[in-house]
């Protein structure tokens, strides 16, 4: 029970944080597919080494892959607007 | 680009959609933005602030359920004090840090449905449930290091020299073990069930078994960490 909640609220937290917000926001930038993909993930990394304060021994794993991919899908969402979107 | 004289084909959605996804000649890009940034700001405010409102007191206790614990909490030292600060239930229960705080909003959705089927609608059930709910929250505050209790204490601004004897020694032999405050203060805010002690041996133990081979905080990881914690201050 706890297990699918707090899949569920991590995704959610970092939905609503730096790799989906930022992640979109990079995304939206460029129109190549693997560039979108590779800055949202970057964000994720980002985000989670820097709110464990740099302390390496501190980052889960599990919080680590879900940002990456929550980070992945907002990059990818954001270059599919600019495909959609946008002419340019 | 679509013919502005064509005919708008499809259903209301297919419409929208299509609608939403043309390009604009009546605005500037100017408008747009300013318009999509004031829309970003006033959604912000409204979701944060709406956020705000379920961390208040009267909003925990709204649900009779939770006036157990408003009781027990009534009686201790962070409702009322000489110094009039006091701490409330969101300063222990909801973290600070924005994706955490996201996060412990959403699981509080299973609050809302054993609300609803009346996991602890009475004071017996209640009783009988109290252990499990304890040691969740024993397991969300060992996992943080008790992160919500060192957004008001810190053992850094501990002056030991006037803590009673054995709270200063302890708190040494904390440090040093690299021990969280739930480790010693369970039952801080509210009454504990009988057999607490064992569950919480059992909550730990669980923990460390989980925690990754290379996740694992032994002494030598604690030392370190202590050492690198000296430097940084
Ligand atoms: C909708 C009514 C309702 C509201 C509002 C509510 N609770 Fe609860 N709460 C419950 C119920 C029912 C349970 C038992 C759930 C369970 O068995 O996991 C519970 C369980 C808990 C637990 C123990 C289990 C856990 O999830 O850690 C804590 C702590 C808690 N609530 C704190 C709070 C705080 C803090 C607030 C205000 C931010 C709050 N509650 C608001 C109904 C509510
Ligand atoms: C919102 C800030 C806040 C938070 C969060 C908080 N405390 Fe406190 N705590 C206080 C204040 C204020 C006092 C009373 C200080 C005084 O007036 O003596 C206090 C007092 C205490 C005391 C002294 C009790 C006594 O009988 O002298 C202990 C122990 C304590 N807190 C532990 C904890 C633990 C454990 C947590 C985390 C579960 C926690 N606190 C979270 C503010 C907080
Ligand atoms: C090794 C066990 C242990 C740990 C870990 C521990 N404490 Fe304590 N603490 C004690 C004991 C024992 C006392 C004295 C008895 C009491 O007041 O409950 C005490 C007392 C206190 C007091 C009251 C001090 C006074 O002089 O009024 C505060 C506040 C407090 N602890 C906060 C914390 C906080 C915050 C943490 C985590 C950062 C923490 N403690 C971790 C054992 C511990
Ligand atoms: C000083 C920090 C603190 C405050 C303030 C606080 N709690 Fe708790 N709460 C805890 C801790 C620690 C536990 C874990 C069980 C224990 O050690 O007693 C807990 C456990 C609980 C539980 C699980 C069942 C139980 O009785 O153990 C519920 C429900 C709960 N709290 C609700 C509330 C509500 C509602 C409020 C506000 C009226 C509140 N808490 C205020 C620290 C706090």
């Amino acid at each position: 029970m706890l297990g699918i909640l707090d899949l569920l609220g991590t995704i959610g937290g970092n939905v609503l944080s730096l790799p989906g917000i930022l992640g979109l926001a990079l995304g939206m930038m460029t129109r190549n597919w693997i560039v979108a993909a590779i800055l949202g993930g970057l964000v994720g990394v980002f985000e989670t080494v820097v709110f464990a304060g740099f302390r390496f021994t501190d980052i889960g794993s599990f919080d680590l892959a879900i940002a990456v991919l929550v980070g992945v899908l907002a990059g990818s969402l954001g270059c599919a607007i600019r495909h959609k979107g946008a002419t340019a | 680009m679509s013919d502005p004289n064509e005919k708008p084909k499809g259903g209301l959605i297919r419409r929208l959609w299509d609608g939403f996804w043309s390009p604009v000649a009546a605005f500037s890009v100017g408008f747009i933005a300013i318009g999509g940034f004031l829309g970003g700001v006033l959604f912000w405010g409204a979701f944060n602030w709406s956020m705000e409102l379920t961390n208040t007191e009267e909003f925990c206790t709204g649900c009779h359920t939770m006036e157990t614990n408003l009781g027990e909490y009534r009686e201790t030292i962070h409702y009322n004090n000489h110094s009039g600060v006091r701490a409330i239930c969101s300063d222990c229960h909801v973290p600070h840090e924005w994706q955490h705080k996201v996060k412990a909003k959403i699981i509080a959705v299973k609050d809302v449905y054993h609300e609803i089927v009346g996991t602890i609608s009475t004071p017996e059930k209640y009783e009988e449930h109290r252990l499990a709910m304890a040691s969740l929250v024993w397991k969300k505050m060992k996992a943080s290091d008790s992160r919500e209790c060192r957004n008001c204490h810190n053992f850094e601004y501990m002056d030991f020299t006037i803590q009673e004897t054995r709270a200063a020694s302890e708190h040494q032999r904390a440090i040093d073990e690299n021990m969280t405050c739930i480790d010693c203060h369970q039952g801080i805010a509210h009454a504990l069930p009988p057999d607490y002690l064992e569950e919480y041996k059992r909550v730990t133990d669980e923990l460390q078994a989980n925690a990754s081979p290379e996740s694992q905080k032994t002494d030598d990881v604690a030392a370190v960490r202590s050492y690198l914690g000296n430097l940084s201050n």
